[in-house]
């Protein structure tokens, strides 16, 4: 049995050490946000914050999130958090075409939001190349990541005041 | 179900159910693909009396609920279809129910969802369908209150009547009094233009905030109790078959309870996918054959017209006068282009959840083609079609791929030996190596000018299959030429004197078949670049060009396709300089009766292009969603850059070399253009958005490189040097 915390709870899973993060959510966790697409690293589909980093789950195995915190897309977010912007800026702009890509999305740019809220539009726009979109919703995706990086910045403004 | 025609020819069905009814409707076949229906169906007709509905409104207590054969792959389709229907039913979009419908609640769509044909085939009969429906429940209410029906008013859920302005009734009060026999007679008219709520704006899609949540839904999310996982094992190369097959050490392998080894197939059931996937390759398995392994020097040399050598190659699919003795006198510009083979790459792999049981067959598939599957299941187990249920996921991505499902038929042999329910989801190098490919394609094109026009225009080309791999046998004379294969190949320009359009087979030892837009992209790169190549051999602007070659007053399409290029320049400043070193490039084409013209401004640094600006000018027909046009607009742009700059697969050792997108590329980010839409609404019919936008995108970069000062790009993908 391993113990690990996903999205704030604490949960025990009898599964082998090299199996894969990625399904223990989806198939012994029945946590379906979490999407393979490669199976190899390469389309950050499967992308999970471990410990407040983005990781690609396909490639982290059980034995390394033991006793750690895994945060996915299965849980809503909480209201102006990080996530819940980047998830509404995800809507308004209607970028998910298919949508399987869009929870690693969602996760990698949470990420890079929580770590560095003051990240400038071109170094924010760069790092989208590290995912993969098939329907080719790239040109979305950049307005919904500035966009969503407006909305963190401001919320933090308003934090301050 | 009570079945009947209306006046307009589409099938109506009505059935009670429990506390209401269900409406359904059948989708409308195009008439260019009728011959192709008949052959799929059977001996009876498309839209015939005995055939089962392609989608059911059900007005019960709950409201209503549109199901839908049609498949929800990313083109917002289950958006589009539900605004339609809403508007006709008067029913609030934000309470309309769009449910996937299982193959047993007697949905059968023989077409599938595909060839960018939803909207188009659904805009009759589904507001038919609707307004009948709202018609019956006008009667309701006013069979309810004791008055004429001429008083009763459908608003918005909502049946009024101006003497009991305090008596409102919620479509959901008189569903138990549908009566499903009491269709009317006659067909309400359709709503004006001008009345529309819904049809023509630009609603969220129904489906994004589920998806961006992460609910399950899609064929990989599905689940059922006491399900197990699968895996088979795949041929080690091209043409090789099973020939021995035997456990190994695969039963030893922690959490593997089955074994199946059935004629030439082998497979192992596990209560993990891991576990599965080690059982696979723990199996003691002989491969033969095939004795002459595929190599890409033979791929690439079997597609190659051949019409210089033999006249008679291939079958002509478009011919206005002959062009081929103006030719043989003076041929002024000739030109070839290639196109590689490419893979779909869509991220959600194939994936199935089947139950066999004696009685019958449960499966959620990851499909484009639900009945297919359904006939496809009922093949494999032996039981009749009508007890097997296929439900259609959410597909993460469909681009051609899931109009043919092998998947669900793996996980059916699995459930049948093991007992249980199983999942069989494909690994992305399965995905790769033992799918089907877009096919390689070779342009010729020749044509001579006289006084700065096009006098003679014959372009053949050489595919692989497309369509026939998936149709009987009895369709390939019928068809003449695979319709897909020479998708996009035929000249729209009325004003060129002499044209012909020949398409030429090219059998391949590869399995080739449908891609998002088919021979769409390949062959307008090929037509629109020789079209660029004559207007310069004629001195001519391209713009003006192609417009001088469109018969306007002749022809309803070549007038909106001389729209469309006109939209696009006028968007993309046609006229206007461009600093040194930069180019436009404009190329068109017309697909599904969608015009489209793309302008792209670029420049060529370093052996490569760089985007600045593109601008896409539309006229789809009527416009349900404007927004899902621009989706679709700017998802096919992507996937034309990307088949443009990046995307290839070659046949290595006898097998599909790429296996992962380290080996396989195609756009990120960084490669894909913003891109500005003009949408012009056409005419009175919407015709389709999934595809045609592909046609002009890898034309209109290359131009503008050319225009750029680069060199012309005569392959996809470009190899610029």
């Amino acid at each position: 049995m391993t113990d690990l915390r996903v999205n704030g709870r604490p949960v025990q899973v009898d599964a082998p050490d090299d199996e894969p993060l990625l399904w223990v959510l989806r198939d012994d966790l029945a946590l379906p946000g979490t999407r393979y697409g490669c199976g190899a690293g390469y389309c950050g589909s499967c992308t999970v914050l471990l410990d407040g980093t983005a990781v690609r789950s396909c490639q982290t195995p059980l034995s390394v999130a033991a006793g750690r915190e895994v945060r996915t897309v299965d849980a809503a977010p909480a209201p102006r958090s990080v996530a819940a912007h980047v998830r509404d800026a995800l809507l308004e702009h209607q970028v998910p075409q298919c949508g399987w890509c869009m929870s690693g999305w969602q996760m990698q740019l949470t990420a890079t939001l929580e770590a560095t809220p003051d990240v400038d539009d071109t170094t924010l726009i760069a790092g989208l190349d590290a995912n993969l979109c098939r329907c080719g919703t790239y040109a979305r995706l950049r307005r919904a990541a500035t966009d969503a990086a407006r909305r963190v910045r401001a919320g933090a403004d308003e934090d301050a005041t | 179900m009570s079945p009947r025609l209306t006046r307009r020819g589409f099938l109506i069905g009505t059935a009670a159910v429990g506390a209401g009814v269900w409406v359904g409707w059948r989708f409308g076949v195009p008439a260019g693909r009728l011959a192709i229906a008949r052959v799929l169906d059977g001996a009876s007709p498309p839209g015939g009396i005995d055939a089962p509905p392609d989608a059911w409104i059900e007005v019960g207590e709950g409201g209503v609920t549109l199901y839908l054969a049609k498949v929800e792959m990313g083109q917002g389709i289950h958006t589009a279809l539900a605004q339609i229907a809403a508007e006709e039913l008067e029913w609030p979009l934000a309470r309309l129910a769009v449910r996937s419908a299982p193959t047993d609640r007697g949905l059968n769509d023989r077409n599938g969802t595909g060839a960018s044909a939803s909207v188009s085939g659904s805009w009759g009969p589904l507001r038919e369908a609707a307004a009948l429906t709202r018609e019956m429940l006008r009667a309701a209410a006013a069979d309810a209150w004791g008055v004429d029906v001429a008083g009763v008013v459908a608003d918005q859920g909502r049946l009024l009547h101006r003497d009991r302005p305090d008596e409102a009734l919620a479509y959901e009060d008189v569903a138990g009094r549908l009566d499903p026999d009491a269709v009317p007679d006659e067909l309400p008219p359709f709503k004006a233009k001008g009345a529309y709520r819904e049809i023509g704006r630009a609603r969220p899609r129904v489906d994004l905030a589920d998806k961006l949540a992460g609910t399950g839904g899609y064929g990989l999310d599905a689940r059922m109790e006491g399900m197990r996982y699968g895996a088979v094992a795949r041929p080690p190369r091209l043409g090789a078959r099973l020939t021995a097959a035997a456990a190994g050490g695969a039963r030893e392998v922690p959490g593997v309870t089955d074994v199946v080894l059935e004629d030439g197939f082998a497979g192992v059931v596990a209560t993990r996918r891991s576990a599965a996937e080690k059982g696979v390759a723990a199996l003691d398995l002989t491969w033969e054959g095939p004795e002459t392994p595929v190599t890409q020097e033979a791929v690439e040399a079997a597609t190659t017209v051949r019409g210089d050598d033999d006249p008679g190659a291939g079958v002509v699919v478009q011919r206005e006068g002959d062009p081929t003795r103006d030719l043989r006198r003076r041929t002024d510009v000739r030109a070839e282009f290639r196109t590689a083979m490419a893979a779909h790459a869509h991220l959600e792999p194939q994936a199935a959840l089947v139950h066999v049981t004696d009685g019958g067959v449960e499966a959620y598939v990851a499909t484009q083609s639900p009945t297919l599957v359904r006939d496809l299941l009922a093949e494999a187990t032996g039981l009749e079609r009508d007890a097997v249920s296929v439900t259609a996921t959410w597909l993460g991505g469909g681009f051609g791929r899931r109009l043919n499902v092998e998947v669900a038929t793996d996980a059916a042999r699995l459930s049948r030996a093991a007992g249980v329910p199983v999942h069989v989801a494909w690994t992305r190098e399965e995905e790769f190596r033992h799918g089907y490919l877009r096919p390689p394609v070779h342009n010729v094109l020749e044509a001579r000018l006289e006084d700065g026009r096009v006098a003679a225009w014959r372009h053949r080309q050489a595919s692989g299959d497309v369509a026939f791999p998936f149709l009987p046998a009895a369709a390939q004379p019928l068809l003449g030429a695979d319709f897909g294969a020479w998708r996009g190949a035929t000249s729209p320009y009325g004003g060129m004197a002499r044209r012909a359009t020949v398409a030429e087979r090219v059998e391949l030892p590869v399995p080739t078949g449908w891609w998002r837009g088919l021979g769409l992209l390949p062959n307008v790169f090929a037509t629109e670049s020789f079209l660029d190549e004559l207007a310069a051999a004629a001195g001519a602007d391209p713009l003006a060009f192609r417009l001088a070659h469109l018969n306007e007053e002749e022809d309803d399409v070549q007038r909106r396709l001389a729209a469309v290029l006109r939209a696009a320049a006028e968007a993309a400043d046609w006229d206007a300089p461009l600093p040194e070193g930069r180019g436009r490039g404009v190329a068109a084409s017309v697909d599904v009766g969608t015009c489209v013209a793309q302008v792209t401004e670029a420049s060529f640094v370093d052996g490569a292009p760089v985007l600045h600006r593109v601008v896409v000018a539309v006229d789809p027909g009527v416009v349900v969603n404007p927004d899902g046009v621009r989706q679709q607009v700017e998802g096919s742009v992507a996937w034309g850059v990307s088949s443009l700059l990046h995307e290839e697969v070659r046949i290595e050792d006898g097998r599909v070399g790429p296996a992962n997108f380290d080996t396989y590329a195609f756009a990120r980010a960084s490669d894909v253009p913003d891109v500005e839409v003009v949408i012009l609404e056409g005419d009175d019919v919407p015709h389709g958005m999934g595809e045609p936008p592909l046609g002009p995108v890898a034309a209109s970069i290359a131009n503008a490189v050319v225009a750029a000062g680069g060199p012309r790009a005569r392959h996809l993908p470009a190899r610029w040097t």
